[in-house]
């Protein structure tokens, strides 16, 4: 790739033109990982992420380029948009992983209509049931413990997800495990915030 | 050279500031011998217009022509006005945009001219202040205002002549200037109560970077409020029926009663009111308390919510390392109780609040007019999401409130009845469930979608949010590539033609004005360089030719004479004239200094003094 100002040479990982120091567009096909620096993987430190975050930021941001040209003011707001969407999908675990999917060709949404898992649904409903009593009844212990025992299920969850990308190449049936596994979280993410008034908002994915 | 500044464009109060040559943010004196303006501007009869103290003072006498707290009417419809903020204003009820009729209806106003009118006192303040133009300029508004208000605080921006670089949330301003004065880390509440607005915002601060983690606040709850209720109480006592103009007498007095018992516990004083009637108040802090406590109240929920957003909520609430407080209001005890009872802590009070926001924006002016500073950058959130409206009126958020700005998501859709050729996309603000709960920004029609059965076409919407937390919407149907494209233009917001006709009005309708404006500007500039040469001819007058000497001076003279004449063109150009025959001596004299300078120094201790190219 050649540099648009000076059309000197620019290597992928460059943010900015050695030669002339002008801002670069995203190298072509670049995914949210490599927005932040990272190689596509499940496995990720969240404080290397979030100084990674800041590192990138103070690059990028629109606020130092106030006083640039127009092709530039549009660069950074460009890949700091990029870098925002970036940072808010890998930070979050479940988040990442059904983007990692994406990326390994399973929409989690359009897989999980397939899942069929009548016992999950069971339990599922019984403990909507327990949730809407204690609810109604302002049962603050019983709300807690509920919210406790989905916040330990999702623990679990997110481990079995960690384990099975863990896997050198995560074949076809260790996807579908992954794609089932953020299918169940949903649910408990939902009963964590109904049964825990100041857990924050769960994330859309 | 022109400075950047920043401006606090508050609902009672503005101010103005800059950073000094020393690094050092200042406000600027602005009315008298103060730093805050009151946003007050009064219409007067004769066309003229008075901001400030002189026209809050006046207040009372010309209620209808003397507008106050105009911030609340900011990017509002005529169907958004509280009963309570129409008082005594008289409305021009004709077309969608909010207008106040002043001056017997002879004239009528719209919020963002009211506003602009405020702002160009404050840039000419600043201008007279710093002896030349002023440059680009950081706004500040509430955290929470949407994107309509946002949109109308850039017109009044604009409408004043400022060179608008960036909105900046208030509480985010504050902790920028609280931040860099105590070099703190961690993660801090800003708890921001203003006159008519309260925001709070959660931030973290890592190594000089200003994280926004969340934000929330009502556009309609401040120190006006107490006001409010104190007044209606002093008039109840006086046996005194609530008209609006006793009102507004009232809530003057209600303002110097609150001040008074932030120090003391009990006031008794004589008021009076318009018509030569006298109002008594006599209040003790208590009954202060008693009567502002649901009105302090309203903060609690808005910040539990915030540090829920946060993630700072769980298991019993996780500790802020600091609560700062912002706005004037913030003086009140009771408000300093409520906030150490809500993040269990003593507030941090170390800067003055009504000052705090004017000076992080100018810090903020000033890294943006130099490309940014290596010390600090500012990570900031939209307050509300932005959503599309759906077949039976639900919203269908596409980008969430307290995601990092600028962001950006597009979501698909898809038509609901066969051979459906165009799409209504009606965007919306707001957390709520249901289009007519929330606040309408935009509606367009993406026409040209080719005739198919329901369900089969795909549209693309993306929204996009900039720096500012303003939002701009593209539609593209994908089998065809038909797209459009807008920069959101609230709903009640003025259009493009309407501030370019009003930019074109003010300098017609206030041409004087305006010339009179460039004419103190011009000649203070004037006289700067008049200056600045003569003392230079004093030290270093060797370094020309009794020629080139002579060649200057006649350009002195030329600017000195029209100086004394009203023709600030001519001033002008006599400026650039002077300028361009002292260049060759300003580069000789920096050439003379630097090398003095540098005997004996290494040159990479110069290297934080000079100013990289593309700063210019």
């Amino acid at each position: 790739m050649n540099c648009w100002s000076c059309q000197k040479a620019v290597g992928p990982e460059d943010v900015f033109c050695p030669a002339c120091r002008v801002l670069q567009p995203e190298p072509p096909g670049a995914d949210l990982f490599s927005a932040l620096g990272l190689s596509r993987g499940y496995d990720i430190d969240p404080d290397d992420l979030e100084a990674r975050f800041r590192a990138r930021s103070r690059q990028l941001h629109p606020d130092r380029f106030a006083r640039a040209s127009a092709r530039e003011r549009r660069l950074s707001l460009e890949r700091t948009t990029r870098l925002n969407d970036a940072y808010r999908t890998l930070k979050d675990v479940r988040r990442r992983a059904a983007y990692l999917l994406k990326l390994l060709g399973k929409d989690p949404v359009v897989e999980a209509r397939t899942l069929h898992d009548p016992e999950f649904l069971e339990e599922q409903l019984e403990l909507r049931e327990m949730l809407a009593l204690a609810r109604e009844k302002s049962d603050q212990r019983t709300l807690a413990l509920i919210a406790t025992g989905a916040r330990d299920r999702l623990a679990a969850i997110d481990e079995e997800v960690a384990r099975l990308f863990a896997e050198a190449d995560p074949g076809e049936e260790a996807l579908l495990s992954i794609v089932s596994a953020l299918a169940r979280s949903r649910y408990f993410e939902n009963v964590v915030a109904e049964a825990d008034p100041t857990a924050p908002p769960a994330q859309p994915r | 050279m022109a400075r950047a500044i920043g401006i606090d464009l508050g609902t009672t109060n503005s101010l103005v500031a800059y950073v000094d040559d020393r690094n050092r943010p200042q406000v600027v004196v602005v009315d008298g011998k103060k730093a805050l303006l009151p946003s007050a501007v009064h219409y007067r009869m004769d066309g003229g217009i008075e901001v400030g103290g002189a026209a809050k003072r006046g207040a009372a006498e010309k209620p209808v022509d003397t507008i106050l707290s105009v911030k609340r009417f900011m990017g509002r419809g005529p169907g958004d006005i509280q009963p309570e903020d129409r008082g005594i204003y008289h409305f021009d009820e004709t077309g969608s945009l909010v207008k106040l009729a002043v001056n017997h209806g002879k004239r009528s106003v719209t919020p963002v001219e009211v506003s602009a009118e405020i702002l160009r006192v404050l840039k000419r303040r600043a201008a007279e202040h710093l002896s030349g133009p002023v440059g680009g300029c950081v706004l500040t508004v509430p955290a929470y205002f949407d994107d309509a208000q946002r949109q109308a605080t850039k017109d009044a921006g604009r409408l004043a002549g400022l060179d608008v670089f960036r909105l900046v949330n208030e509480p985010t301003a504050a902790a920028l200037a609280y931040g860099l004065d105590k070099r703190s880390q961690g993660t801090f509440a800003i708890y921001d109560l203003g006159g008519g607005t309260f925001d709070v915002s959660i931030l973290k601060l890592t190594d000089g970077v200003f994280e926004v983690l969340s934000t929330g606040g009502d556009t309609h709850l401040g120190g006006d409020d107490f006001d409010r209720v104190v007044a209606e109480r002093l008039l109840a006592e006086n046996d005194l029926s609530s008209s609006p103009m006793l009102l507004r007498g009232a809530i003057a007095a209600a303002q110097k009663v609150r001040e008074a018992l932030t120090y003391q516990e009990m006031i008794e004083i004589d008021v009076d009111l318009p018509g030569g009637r006298i109002l008594r108040a006599k209040l003790s802090r208590d009954d202060l308390e008693a009567l502002i406590r649901p009105v302090v109240e309203r903060t609690t929920e808005t910040c539990l919510g915030a540090l829920r957003d946060a993630g700072l909520a769980q298991n019993g609430g996780k500790k802020v390392d600091g609560v700062v407080l912002v706005g004037g209001a913030t003086r009140t005890p009771l408000v300093r109780r409520h906030v150490k009872s809500i993040f269990g802590q003593e507030p941090l009070t170390d800067l003055d609040p009504d000052t705090v926001v004017a000076l992080g924006a100018a810090v903020q002016a000033d890294a943006l007019d130099k490309g940014g500073r290596d010390d600090v950058l500012l990570l900031d959130v939209i307050p509300l999401s932005l959503g599309v409206e759906m077949m039976g009126g639900v919203v269908e958020k596409i980008i969430l409130r307290n995601s990092t700005i600028p962001a950006s998501a597009t979501q698909q859709f898809t038509t609901y009845a066969d051979g459906q050729t165009g799409m209504v996309v009606h965007a919306l603000q707001g957390e709520r469930e249901l289009a007519r709960d929330c606040r309408s920004l935009a509606r367009f029609t993406l026409k040209g979608i080719p005739p198919m059965p329901a369900g089969l076409a795909r549209v693309e919407i993306t929204y996009s949010v900039d720096a500012d937390g303003i939002l701009a919407v593209s539609a593209k149907e994908l089998t065809t590539g038909i797209e459009q494209k807008i920069q959101v233009k609230a709903t009640y917001g003025l259009s493009e033609d309407e501030v370019e006709r009003m930019l074109v009005e003010s300098i017609e309708h206030a041409g004087e004005d305006v010339a009179e404006r460039f004419l103190v500007e011009w000649r203070i500039e004037g006289e700067r360089i008049i200056q600045s040469l003569e003392s230079a001819f004093q030290v270093d007058g060797e370094l020309l030719s009794p020629d080139e000497r002579a060649h200057i001076e006649k350009r002195i003279k030329g600017l000195r004479e029209a100086m004394t004449t009203d023709d600030y063109l001519a001033i002008k150009a006599w400026i650039e004239s002077t300028d361009g025959a002292s260049k060759a001596f300003a580069e000789r004299r920096m050439n003379k200094h630097i090398a003095r300078a540098m005997a004996g120094h290494r040159v990479d201790e110069f290297a934080g003094q000079v100013r990289p190219p593309d700063d210019q």
